[in-house]
């Protein structure tokens, strides 16, 4: 009955370790890239060449240590420079502050890796396909409540910020949890508004349901973003907010609060809060990929899998496809936000309030109304339609 | 007005900054700016241009290879480690009177005044020890400024390193010699903007 053996546990649940084991081991294994991404982007904005030296390419490779002039270092220099720097957060002391609440200390760090990591298991980041004779779902969690489960799960990464800036006993942490706070609620309820509006497009919020409505037509017009372009922008500003990047890092403004609600943090869990907040705007990235951009839907799959039906290994290529473009659309969400983030100062803390509240709020409410009544008129003209024959009747 | 600020990027070519704002700063937002994503469009168009811009940094591993265009010779008015001067006579220019010591912030200026021998006719005092913390030091350039005999200045000099942090106390001794090695009359001045040519960092690199 056992055939996996796996920690003798039963093997339904082994089998499911395998995705998770994939999920959260690929997403932590990716933070390391995409610091070295940010710190790239960073250096290109500022005409700078960032990082260049620890990798295949730059001067103390080991290329050139052969005297091999490897070149194009501005572009691939520095590939492996969050190797050295994580193993520096790893080897440094943790230390903890005096009188600082020591439970709440160890725990920040914990919710602000937890979060996006769980919110990443509902995402359908590939269509299915049949490998062995199994149906294989790219998806850990088919949850039949997905959008709950991410906006749910995303609102806990609040008390790692807050927790944090609680627990360092330092009043520029303690300024810093408590705008964190402030601000991740505010755009929490304009995020919500939003998303009820694609909930209601979609008549679902299963995740998975919403991705195969959109990849219903090949030439992408069923995409959310066509469909919900007001949402689209205000749900991308709400991300940002919601991940603390700029224009809106008021929880962490160096110049005003040192580091905000990790001031005290060091070593690893620092590291941590690092961790949280890359793979935080990686699931926004597929949140806003499965959402407006079509999921893992690309244009011509439905040809592809029209054309090659019995074939099951264009299926499995399609579905890899598939699995890429999803992989892209966050991405490249990943890549804007920090393409934005050197581009803009932040904003003052009015102006963020009076954005969330009186910006965001209202226009998500008036794209609610408007998504419900271009989605409803359906049911009174069936009702005339009915109504009609029955005077006929009558007579 | 908006080429002013573009004098940075003298590489990089003449590109006016596209504000539709000119003039007044103190205006009202129009209603299109005031809606921010516009003005964002706009900022990130800017920064993309500057992506594929010329870098400057500069490929530097310590090497005088590395050196040849002499691309990172600190520019003038630099503060690096500090020298002490001598006087024609070969003393030591400095007079004990612990202004620097009172003026650094960092506090790592430590002075030990004695009676100067009976054969220094022009002053009473000098420094038997003279030592800089440099790991303390923040190269604010204080103790230069307070000096009122201009015994002690900041040399362009960043990229000495050290072992143990010992070697990072410099003595009297040390600070003499580096002195010797940026030359006996060098002031600060001449490494400003409006210094004397001959005097400037390039001079000492190949010392």
């Amino acid at each position: 009955m056992n055939t996996i053996a796996f920690l003798w546990l039963p093997d339904e649940i082994a089998v499911k370790l395998v995705p998770v084991a994939i999920v959260f081991g690929g997403l932590l294994g990716i933070v390391p890239f995409l610091v070295f991404l940010e710190r790239k982007v960073c250096a290109f904005i500022q005409d700078r060449d960032g990082p260049s030296r620890v990798g295949l390419f730059g001067p103390d490779s080991p290329f050139e240590m052969l005297g091999i002039n490897t070149g194009k270092r501005r572009w691939f220099g520095g590939f492996l420079q969050s190797l050295p720097d994580a193993v520096k957060l790893i080897t440094k002391e943790a230390f903890v502050p005096e009188g600082a609440d020591r439970l709440l200390f160890a725990l920040g760090p914990f919710f602000a890796l937890m979060p996006p990591l769980l919110a990443f298991i509902v995402m359908p980041v590939g269509p299915d396909f049949e490998l062995f004779g199994q149906n294989i779902k790219l998806q850990v969690a088919d949850l039949n409540v997905g959008i709950l489960w991410v906006l749910g799960v995303a609102s806990l990464s609040a008390y790692g910020l807050a927790f944090g800036g609680w627990a360092s006993n330092n009043k520029f942490a303690l300024l810093g949890g408590v705008r964190a706070m402030a601000q991740m609620v505010s755009y929490e309820i304009g995020m919500g508004i939003v998303l009820l509006s694609v909930i209601m497009m979609h008549q679902s919020v299963s995740l998975r349901e919403m991705v195969n409505h959109q990849a219903a037509s090949d030439c992408t017009c069923n995409w959310g973003i066509w469909h919900q372009p007001l949402a689209f922008i205000l749900f991308t500003i709400c991300a940002f907010a919601e991940n603390n990047r700029l224009p809106f890092d008021l929880a962490e403004c160096e110049a005003e609060l040192v580091g905000g609600y990790h001031t005290e943090y060091n070593s690893m869990h620092f590291g941590m809060y690092f961790q949280g907040e890359y793979i935080a705007i990686l699931s926004m990235g597929a949140m806003i990929a499965a959402l407006f951009l079509g999921g893992w839907h690309y244009p011509g799959y439905n040809w592809l899998i029209a054309g090659t039906a019995l074939d099951s290994n264009w299926r499995i290529f399609a579905a890899l496809l598939g699995l890429a473009s999803f992989g892209f659309k966050a991405f490249s969400f990943v890549i804007f936000s920090m393409w934005v983030r050197w581009s803009l100062p932040r904003f003052r803390w009015d102006q963020l309030m009076r954005i969330g509240w009186k910006g965001i709020v209202p226009l998500a409410l008036a794209n609610l109304l408007l998504t419900a009544y271009l989605n409803l008129p359906a049911q009174p003209k069936i009702e005339k339609e009915a109504a009609k024959p029955a005077p006929v009747a009558i007579r | 007005m908006a080429h002013g600020h573009d004098d940075g990027h003298a590489k990089g070519g003449g590109h006016g900054h596209e504000a539709s704002s000119g003039g007044d700063p103190l205006r009202k937002q129009t209603f299109l700016e005031s809606l921010y994503l516009p003005e964002i469009a706009k900022g990130l168009v800017h920064t993309l241009k500057h992506v594929f811009k010329k870098s400057f940094t500069v490929d530097y591993d310590g090497t005088e290879k590395s050196n040849e265009k002499k691309n990172h010779i600190p520019r003038a008015g630099y503060r690096g480690e500090h020298y002490l001067k001598k006087d024609d006579a070969g003393h030591v220019k400095c007079v004990a009177c612990f202004m620097c010591a009172a003026a650094c912030p960092s506090e790592c200026i430590h002075i030990e005044g004695a009676a100067t021998p009976a054969d220094w006719k022009d002053r009473e005092r000098y420094p038997k020890r003279f030592e800089i913390d440099m790991l303390r030091c923040i190269y604010c350039g204080m103790c230069e400024e307070a000096c009122p005999v201009d015994a002690i200045a900041l040399s362009p000099t960043y990229n000495v390193v050290s072992n143990t942090r010992e070697e990072k106390v410099y003595n009297r001794d040390r600070l003499l010699a580096d002195g010797v090695h940026y030359g006996l009359s060098l002031s600060r001045h001449h490494y400003r903007p409006d210094g004397v040519p001959g005097a400037t960092p390039a001079s000492h690199a190949h010392h």
